[in-house]
């Protein structure tokens, strides 16, 4: 008797969480914004020294959003690997974390249009690798749940790929030398040599494996709130935010400059 | 949408074979841990009951530093900080693939991450291992070795043939029981990136989406293995009662 | 002699020797996280996050092994499969089910914190629940049979006269257990709740090249508070024997 009561409870709970209300009434109605963004991944999300908030792009785009819809924001720290379970399972309403748009993976949540591109790249010792063809017997530390790893595995099948579950266990590797390169996105690698203590012994050899869109991730269905992301990423671009944002992350007088290859709206990253 | 994630169609066999190395790496690594720590935990707790002064509070505190700190942090320490103590070119012979050779077998050498977790997962089971064998020798009454002693046998005979087969008769459950938590700690070895049951279940996880089935394999293969072990120690127990049995009724 | 004076000049300043300056630097953060500008981390969040499992282990425990001297038949041998799985189950297994399949499951939303204590709380009981059960066996025969003699039930002869025995011989089991529970809080790190493997994994990662300091610091920091316990526990049981 018991038994049946609580299947009927947990099939109610499934139903009810089918019959949703709209995501978008529902994050006005709490006046809160959920975010998971990146804790350890300067600049798209890190935790600032002197504050201890997290910050970075991704994360100034989350607030920016928060402000469109005038709600606050919370900030919920993320690795790669939990960013679509933390989706799935409710716990936020909009992942801003450097996150990759794929086929696979639009088939669980849903993205916004791209609001950042970047290709993958790879972070070895300085004169060690010259060819993305030495790819293919070396040790290279990924990122768990990461894009890297997959399309790693795609190219390079007898590569040996070693994940970690955030890029800077990955960097400890490499320097510690059990992995002979790693590889992320080109714009997460700038900064990451930037910051190294010595750095002048590593580089970021010249050469992509592949063209990365980034969007915001989004729980499956929500068509309005997607459609409102979309719009309001639009709008970003035209009236200069997205630039304004770009420029204190990327820009000239940030710590690590890279020209702007990719604006919201574009459909690829332009040629330099 | 939740239903779908929830159950959906079954994972590809592609991805239950993931979870099979996953499960092979996991069982070979607790194989070569709780061998190892037996060993070493054996050593430890002779050299804990020596009597000698320095040499029992050694153990204490190795058993004390040990058992008192997470392993994911020792796990942490020697993967990312023990590598920076040592010098580039024993980094670089470690990382690097060798043959052994054993009578003529030639074995792969074990990953990096492979040697690591073994020897960070010994170095932490080992400090419950001896306490385990230290109560087990413990237990053996005192008049046991006392009356071998007066039947004339020497000290080495009087621990190998008397006091060892009871001790271990009573370390044996809770040996088990280390022996399972070995296999359960294992698990912490995916955040050093060793390719295990729980980071293969990540892995699925994160290439299919299928969080629930993904887990769900993943958990049902730790519960094969702990029951395995559960097994052998009822095995044995029913053993032991025959035995008893069988020595009550010649008697 | 002059060559020896001057190599013994340079470990100070190289990459040789261990750097425990960065640690004071991050000591705040370390301790307590954000707070009080953010939310509560650190150390402080591991001894707030232990002492709430702890309490919830202990009570689970002891509710699940007088549960377990008490049914018979198929619910003791359902309960004996429920804590089963628990005692199976790794630790890290539990927190991703926790964390992510119980909301999808229920519907409802379980906070990381929340969730992990759930993990740690439900593991450590299902341990207690056996100590305790043991605990209850242990007391002889008759020592039920005299109290029912007396005219109690069986729930006031356990109430007044099996338990206060059992419960001094269970009490280095519980001790074990809140040892392990403390560390395996620091598996929180996984989903992301601020404790102080996390904040340290966080620092390691600003910092990159002291990882060897900051873990040894860290694993100093919960051998005082396991210890503590330890010593703790001795002290208590001198004072009931």
């Amino acid at each position: 008797m018991k038994l049946h009561a609580l299947a009927a409870f947990v099939g109610l709970a499934l139903v009810s969480g089918l019959a949703h209300a709209d995501k978008l009434d529902d994050i006005r109605k709490a006046g809160v914004l959920r975010v998971a963004a990146f804790d350890a991944n300067p600049p798209f999300g890190f935790v600032d020294e002197k504050t201890h908030k997290i910050i970075g792009l991704d994360v100034d785009y989350a607030l920016e959003l928060g402000k469109k819809l005038g709600v606050k924001v919370e900030l919920v720290p993320t690795n790669p690997a939990n960013r679509v379970p933390l989706l799935t399972s409710g716990k936020v309403d909009v992942v801003f974390a450097n996150f990759t748009i794929t086929e696979e993976r639009a088939k669980v949540i849903d993205f916004s249009i791209p609001y950042f591109a970047s290709g993958q790249q790879f972070l070895a010792k300085k004169g060690t690798l010259k060819s993305a063809d030495q790819l293919k017997d070396w040790r290279i530390g990924a990122d768990k749940g990461t894009t890297m790893e997959t399309t790693l595995r795609e190219k390079y099948p007898t590569a040996k790929v070693i994940s970690y579950d955030d890029t800077p266990f990955a960097l400890t590797a490499l320097r510690n030398g059990n992995v002979q390169a790693i590889t992320q996105d080109g714009a997460k690698l700038v900064p990451l040599l930037a910051a190294l203590p010595d750095k002048e012994k590593y580089e970021i050899p010249p050469f992509a494996i592949s063209e990365e869109l980034e969007g915001a991730g989004i729980p499956k269905g929500e068509a309005r709130l997607t459609a409102t992301i979309n719009d309001w990423l639009r709008e970003l671009e035209k009236n200069g935010t997205a630039q304004k944002i770009y420029d204190k992350w990327f820009g000239p007088q940030s710590k690590s400059p890279l020209p702007r290859l990719f604006k919201i709206g574009d459909a690829h990253i332009r040629d330099k | 949408m939740t239903v779908t994630s929830l159950f959906g169609e079954p994972l590809a066999t592609q991805y239950v074979l993931w979870l099979v190395d996953g499960l092979d790496m996991t069982v070979r690594v607790s194989l070569a841990v709780a061998v190892a720590s037996t060993l070493l935990g054996f050593l430890l707790a002779l050299l804990r009951i020596s009597g000698v002064r320095v040499v029992t509070l050694l153990v204490a505190t190795y058993v004390a530093l040990f058992r008192n700190t997470p392993l994911l942090v020792q796990l942490f320490f020697w993967y990312f900080g023990l590598p920076g103590l040592l010098s580039d070119d024993a980094m670089l012979w470690l990382n690097s693939p060798h043959v052994l050779s054993v009578g003529g077998v030639e074995l792969s050498w074990p990953s990096f991450e492979c040697l690591v977790a073994t020897l960070g997962l010994t170095a932490y089971s080992t400090a419950f291992v001896v306490e385990e064998i230290r109560a087990g020798l413990r237990g053996v009454p005192d008049h046991q070795r006392l009356s071998a002693e007066a039947l004339g046998m020497q000290p080495w005979p009087i621990f190998r043939y008397v006091v060892l087969p009871q001790a271990l008769r009573i370390a044996l459950p809770p040996l088990l029981g280390q022996y399972m938590n070995i296999v359960k700690n294992s698990s912490l070895a995916m955040a050093i990136g060793l390719v295990e049951l729980s980071y293969a279940s990540r892995q699925v996880e994160s290439e299919t989406f299928k969080t629930f089935q993904a887990f769900a394999i993943a958990t049902l293969f730790y519960i094969l293995v702990i029951a395995v072990i559960e097994a052998v120690g009822q095995c044995w127990a029913w053993q032991q009662r025959a035995k008893a049995r069988a020595m009550g009724k010649t008697a | 002699m002059l060559g020896l004076a001057a190599a013994g000049e340079s470990p100070g300043d190289g990459e040789d020797g261990m750097n425990f300056q960065i640690i004071v630097d991050n000591l705040p953060y370390l301790l307590w996280g954000a707070f009080p500008e953010g939310p509560l981390g650190g150390a402080a969040l591991t001894l707030v996050l232990s002492v709430v499992s702890s309490v919830a282990a202990g009570a689970l425990g002891l509710l699940l092994g007088i549960a377990l001297a008490l049914a018979t038949g198929n619910v003791h041998r359902l309960l004996v499969l429920v804590l089963g799985f628990f005692r199976a189950i790794p630790v890290l297994m539990l927190i991703f089910w926790t964390y992510f399949l119980l909301p999808v499951a229920l519907g409802i939303d379980v906070p990381g914190l929340l969730s992990v204590a759930c993990a740690l709380s439900l593991i450590g009981g299902a341990y207690l629940a056996h100590a305790v059960y043991a605990g209850i066996a242990g007391i002889r025969r008759a020592q039920w049979d005299a109290g029912l003699a007396l005219g109690l039930s069986r729930v006031q002869v356990l109430r007044y006269i099996i338990l206060p025995q059992s419960l001094r011989m269970m009490l280095p089991s519980f001790i074990n257990q809140w040892v392990s529970l403390i560390k395996d809080s620091s598996l929180a790190y996984i989903v992301g709740v601020p404790e102080l493997s996390f904040v340290a994994a966080q620092v390691n990662s600003r910092l990159m090249i002291y990882p060897a300091e900051i873990f040894l610091f860290v694993g100093a920091i919960y051998f005082v508070i396991c210890s503590a316990l330890d010593v703790l526990a001795s002290l208590v049981s001198r004072r009931l024997a």
